[in-house]
Order: C-alpha cells, then structure tokens, then sequence
C-alpha cells in the first residue's frame, strides 16, 4: 500500500539561547489514502511539531515530507500556501477563530484566502452555502452569524473544525481536537469526523493523548523520546 | 479576498486605531484652513497691490527724473502696442508731513510723496476708487479745492455762522471781508489726498477711527529740492480727501499731491520752458498681455534711449519681497503643521505594532489556512491606508467646513471670548478671506495618506515576518 502522505527521517530541534534542544530525532510517519491514524506521547514529546512539520507550518531541520510520492517540505513559499490551502486542514489544540468575523465568515476564511475578490463574487453564493452546510453538519445550524464571542468553547471548537474542512482538504491534520472538551462533546467531535473520514476518503492524522479515542483509529503510532512507534491495537 | 473584509472589519471594530488617526485628522483640518486663509490673504493682498500699482512702472534712477517723458511714453506705446492701454507719468519722492490742529501738539511723519495728474493715475490702476471724503463717501480723482471745503476751514466755519445769523449787517460787512481773507490764508489752493492711517488714529475694538487732519485742513509737506546741495523745500496743502486701499502699507505712507505743483516745489522745472520732470511712468497692460515679457522689451528699448538711467519693473517685482515674505511665511507654517501629521504617524505605528503583537494568533491561523507572506503584510498595509484615508477624508471635510463658516464662526467665538477675534479695522476686510485652493487640498491629502501608510509598513513587515507556529504558539 503506497502512503498518501508520509515523512522520513523528519529532525527538529529548537535552540534555547545556546544550548539545542532536540525535539524530533528522525521521525518516520506515514498514513495510506483514507486512513485515521491516531499519535500518542507523552506531553512535550513532540507531537504538534511532528503535526506542523507534516502540515508544511514549519521545516525539519531534516528529513522529508512527501504527498502522493512527491516531496513537497522543500517547495517555494507560493506552492506551500497553495498546499496549505488546499490539501491541508488543521484544527489546533486552541481553537481560534479571527475575533472579527462570524461563524459562518471564519469557516469561509479557506475560500476567502483562495479567491481573489472578483472569482469571490463570482462564487461568493457557492462559498457562503459550502460553509453554512459544513457548519449545519457539525451542528451550528443557528449559530452562523454569532461571534466567536458568543459562542462556547465547543461550539467554536466546531466550528474551527467546520472551517478545516470546508475547503475538502485530503489530509486533516489535528492536534488534540478534543483535549478541551468534557468527553462526550470531544466523542461527538470524534463521531464526526470518523463520519467525514468514511465519507470523502479524507487522511487523517489526530494527536490525542486521550487512550479511548486513539484506539478508535484504523491504527495508532507513539512518539517517544524523538522517534515514531508502531502500536498493536490489538495487544492493549 | 480576505484581506479587504479583514481590512474593513477591523476599521470598524478598533477605536483605539481611529482614536490614533484623530491626530491626522486635525492636521489635515488645520493645515487646510491655515492654507485657505493665508492663500485668501496672500491672494487679496495681491489683488489690491496691483490694484494700487500700475502693472509695469518705467522709472529713472534718480529723485531727479527726466523731462523727456513724453519721448519716453511714445517709446512705450510703440513698444507694447495695444497692450499699453494707459500711462501716467509720476513724481515720487520721500517727504515728511506736518499735521497741526489747535490744541494739539503737531505731528511728522515719513512720508511718500506722490506727485500725480488724478484722471492719467486713475486710467492705470484702482486709485478713483479708493478716494473717500470723511463720511466714507466715495469722491472723484480731483485736487481741487472746492468752496465747499474752503467752508470747512475754520475761518470759512465762522464765515458760515456769521452768514446764518441775519441781525447786524454793517459790522458783518467788514467782518465778512476779515473772515474771507483769512479763509484763503487757511486754505492753500493746492490740495492733498492723505492715506487714511496718516490722517486717522485707530483706537479699534469697534471703536470709530478719530481725524487728525479733517478736510479743509492745512498741512505742511516737507521734501528734497532739486539744488547744488542737498536742501529741503516745503509747501501747505489742503487736506481734500484720504486714500483708504486696504494697503497699511501704502494708507501710512501715501500723499497724493498735484504733480505740476510737486515739480514747481522741488525746483524741478526746466528754465528754458518751465517743464517739471518726473521719476515714474506708470503703465496698465491690456489684461492677458505678458508682464515680464513686456517688462523685458521695454527694459531694453530704454537702454537704447538712456543707457543706464531707466528701470522697468513689473508690479510682482516691485512688492517682490513682501509677496515672498507671505509665501515664506506659509511655507514655515507648513512645514510645522506637517509634522503635527508626522507625530500622528508615529501614533499610528505605536498602536499597529499592538494590533500586530494582539493579532499574533490571528496571523499564524491565517498562514496555516494558506495566506501568504504578502498577503499578511498587505491586510496591515491596506488598514493603515484605509485609516489614513479616514483620518484625512474627515479632517478634509472638516477643514473645508470650517474654512466655509470661518466668519460665522469667528463671530461664535468673538461673542464667547467678549473681544473681536479677527479685527477687521487692522487689515479693512470685512470677511476673513479665504481661497481653497484645490492642488493645495489634494497635496494634504495624499501627504497624510502616505504618513499613514508610511507608519504601517514596519508593523505590517512585522506580521508578514512573523512565523506561524511561533505564531500559533504564543500564548
Ligand atoms: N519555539 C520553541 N523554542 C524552544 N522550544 C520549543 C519551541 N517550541 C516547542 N519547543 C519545545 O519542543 C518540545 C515539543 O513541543 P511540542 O511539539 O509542542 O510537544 P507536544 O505537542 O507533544 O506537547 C517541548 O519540549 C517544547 O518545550
Ligand atoms: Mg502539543
């Protein structure tokens, strides 16, 4: 089975005045198309930087990112926005929507990064109902105009995820998703986007340190001191 | 797309920022309405300089003049052709006059003495009608000293007295004849247009101006005399009406005398056929015509007449340095308000430099859903123009509003501060002039624009620079 998106040999280390502080020390991570693969570790283990690295965020110091065969961690600036855009959906431990802007706006942003201002007018009816679907999905039917801070820390944690995948991205990528929520909004969250995953065939790769739902992945991986280790589910 | 909504919205959700362009706002309003008025100024007191000065002005080096001004003029005309529409030949010459009044102590002062035919000085620039008599009644260019004002001499005042009174008529008889013969000894027969400040005293806050040399009153012109060695001569006018242009300048300076009266005074009249010289042909051009070309032309066609005797000036290059003096004076001014407008733009950085430190997370979310470096920089970059553009949009329309009302609001605050704000008596106008002048505007305008844009370029490369899962990260 050829891996949608895979790393090699992925190093990082951050400098702390002068002493280097290694973080990742030659990760290798892959996931097949349509696969959910779950990451555990430790806090501090390196997990949202393996995810950051994965999601073109930020460059390994070694190492390689590569989707569909091709590598793509050492293309210029324009087409790693294009890809960020396009083919990466992130949802962030911290999930923050722009202060600004309403629900349904802030879930539009990946359309509204896209589109220059005349192809946005243009499609501006296709965009506006993508987004109020995708948050209908999530639940957020009757919260599309509200602010951010109208709404409740699950509720925005919705949304945020709505926003990640209103653009149909093949590789979410999320990190803790479900860390700040009582646990069953975080497994309704899980529900659904284990619902999204069957459905459009997305790749997913979710850092969790929460034992219950990684095991709910087709596979699980442990980051431990710099380094990926495969996990049988089946032996827990 | 995003950057103009995120633009938009965050104009309209930050006060603090508009509370940061306040400051360009009133530096664009201040610098408009100081700009309007000084230009209505500047442009009022050149209408009136060249009312009062012909357009060009032949004259000769020397107090002295020269007899040939009818050769002169006839060069003139051939010269200029139709753009000489009239000319009137001048004597002036630096004098003192001397006003004396009963119960006064008598008064000098410096003086220019402006030796003129009233009706060839009339053709060639506004002088009929700055001629006024006590009342402020408008009087034609004349001299004469009419019966009418010999009555208001004193003798002539009693003679009007004795007149009115019908009983005793052998004694008023001789009386009469008394009176009338000191009459003409009080009213010299040559008369004098005194410049308004020179006969008035000005006690202002609203109060009337109060006459020291009323008409039909003598004065005593001293000046240079035409001799081997320097040597003064004098001679008495009679006060016929004052010259009032809006000019201190010119309304504390300036007496009109007759010119044939002047030259036979300042022994300036030639033996052989009692011709008097003058100093000065003053000139009008047709409107349109091209001064300094003219003035060039003419300079040259007097060399060939008179090497080195004659000067042509235009009236821009006689009043050269206080026409300069307003414009410097406006340059400084601007200079000062612009930097009001450049403190405004390190306002506006200090507070983008906030709104970026605030926004950290915002920009690492953008980054990560794909926004690009320029994008980023170009939201801030676009906020701080469109910050600017509100900032000068209000202060522009403010500043145009306030130059429109300025003498309504003048009035406003006259009556709150219980004294005249602008005392009109001090330059004659009666309004505060103003001219908007648009280039003027326009260059306000975009100069606050680019302060406004200038200050958010660095807290724009900032965000742009800013790394986004540095940017994610922070707390
Ligand atoms: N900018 C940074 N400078 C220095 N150290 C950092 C920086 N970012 C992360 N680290 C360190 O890298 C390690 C891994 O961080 P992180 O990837 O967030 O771990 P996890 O997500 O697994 O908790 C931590 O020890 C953290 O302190
Ligand atoms: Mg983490």
């Amino acid at each position: 089975m050829t891996s949608h998106i895979a790393a090699f040999g992925l190093r990082k280390s951050y400098r702390k005045g002068k002493i280097e502080v290694p973080v990742l020390g030659g990760v290798d991570v892959d996931a097949a198309r349509g696969e959910f693969v779950t990451v555990m570790g430790a806090s501090g283990s390196g997990k949202s930087t393996m995810l950051h690295l994965l999601g073109l965020l930020d460059q390994p110091d070694a190492g390689q990112v590569v989707l569909d065969g091709r590598r793509i961690d050492d293309r210029p600036d324009r087409e790693r926005d294009r890809l960020r855009n396009r083919t990466f959906g992130f949802i962030f431990q911290f999930y923050h929507l722009l202060p600004e802007l309403s629900a349904v706006e802030n879930v539009m942003m990946p359309h509204l990064i896209r589109e220059g201002v005349f192809s946005y007018i243009r499609k501006r009816k296709q965009i506006r109902r993508d987004a109020e679907e995708l948050l209908d999905r999530v639940g957020l039917g009757h919260r599309m105009a509200h602010q951010p801070s109208e709404m409740s820390g699950g509720e925005i944690q919705r949304a945020a995820i709505a926003r990640a995948l209103v653009a149909r991205p093949e590789v979410l990528l999320a990190d803790e998703p479900t860390g700040n929520l009582d646990s069953s909004t975080g497994q309704g969250v899980l529900d659904l986007l284990r619902d999204l995953n069957r459905e459009r065939g997305l790749t997913m790769i979710l850092v969790t340190h929460d034992q219950q739902i990684a095991h709910q992945a087709d596979r699980v991986v442990r980051l431990s001191e710099g380094r990926i280790e495969e996990w049988v589910p089946a032996l827990v | 797309m995003y950057k103009y909504l995120l633009c938009w919205r965050y104009l309209r959700t930050r006060y603090i920022a508009l509370a940061s362009i306040v400051s360009v706002t009133l530096g664009v309003a201040t610098m408009i309405v100081v700009n309007s008025v000084m230009a209505g100024f500047a442009d009022k007191m050149r209408d009136r300089l060249h009312g009062v000065l012909a357009d060009l002005i032949v004259e000769s080096r020397s107090y002295e003049g020269f007899w040939n001004y009818e050769e002169v003029m006839a060069r003139v005309k051939e010269v200029g052709g139709d753009d000489v529409v009239a000319m009137a030949p001048t004597m002036e010459t630096p004098g003192m006059l001397r006003i004396s009044r009963g119960g006064r102590p008598a008064e000098s002062r410096l003086v220019q003495i402006i030796g003129v035919r009233p009706e060839d000085r009339a053709k060639v620039g506004d002088f009929a009608e700055h001629l006024f008599d006590q009342e402020g009644n408008r009087i034609p260019p004349s001299f004469e000293v009419t019966d009418a004002i010999k009555a208001l001499s004193p003798a002539g005042r009693d003679l009007k007295a004795l007149e009115s009174d019908p009983e005793d008529t052998f004694l008023k008889e001789s009386e009469r004849e008394w009176l009338e013969s000191q009459r003409d000894k009080q009213v010299p027969i040559h008369g004098a247009i005194l410049g308004y400040a020179l006969a008035t005293y000005h006690l202002g806050n609203g109060r009337d101006d109060i006459y020291i040399a009323d008409i039909g009153q003598k004065v005593a012109l001293a000046f240079p005399m035409q001799a081997k060695i320097p040597q003064t001569g004098a001679d008495d006018f009679t006060v016929v009406g004052y010259f009032k242009s809006g000019m201190s300048e010119y309304d504390s300076t300036h007496v009109y005398v007759p010119l044939e009266e002047l030259q036979r005074a300042r022994n300036l009249q030639r033996a052989s056929d009692g011709k008097g010289s003058v100093n000065q042909v003053q000139i009008k051009v047709r409107e349109g015509a091209d001064l300094d070309a003219l003035a060039d032309k003419l300079q040259l066609a007097m060399e060939q007449l008179s090497p080195m005797f004659f000067h042509v000036s235009t009236w821009e290059q006689k009043q050269g340095p206080l026409l300069a003096a307003v414009a410097i004076e406006q340059s400084i001014l601007n200079i000062l308000l612009f930097f009001i407008i450049a403190v405004a733009g390190f306002g506006i950085l200090a507070i983008f430099s906030m709104i970026v430190v605030e926004k950290t997370r915002d920009i690492g979310i953008l980054k990560a859903l794909g926004a690009s470096t320029a994008g980023v920089r170009n939201i801030f970059l676009g906020y701080g123009l469109l910050l600017g553009a509100v900032g000068s949009g209000v202060g522009m329309a403010g500043g145009l509003l306030f130059v429109r009302y300025i003498n309504e609001i003048e009035k406003g605050l006259s009556v709150i501060l219980k004294h005249k704000v602008f005392d009109d008596s001090i330059y004659y106008f009666d309004r505060i002039p103003t001219l908007v002048e648009p280039h003027t505007v326009v260059a306000i305008v975009a100069g606050a624009l680019f302060i406004a844009v200038g200050a958010s370029v660095w807290p724009a490369r900032r965000a742009a620079k800013m790394h986004p899962v540095k940017a994610l990260r922070f707390e």
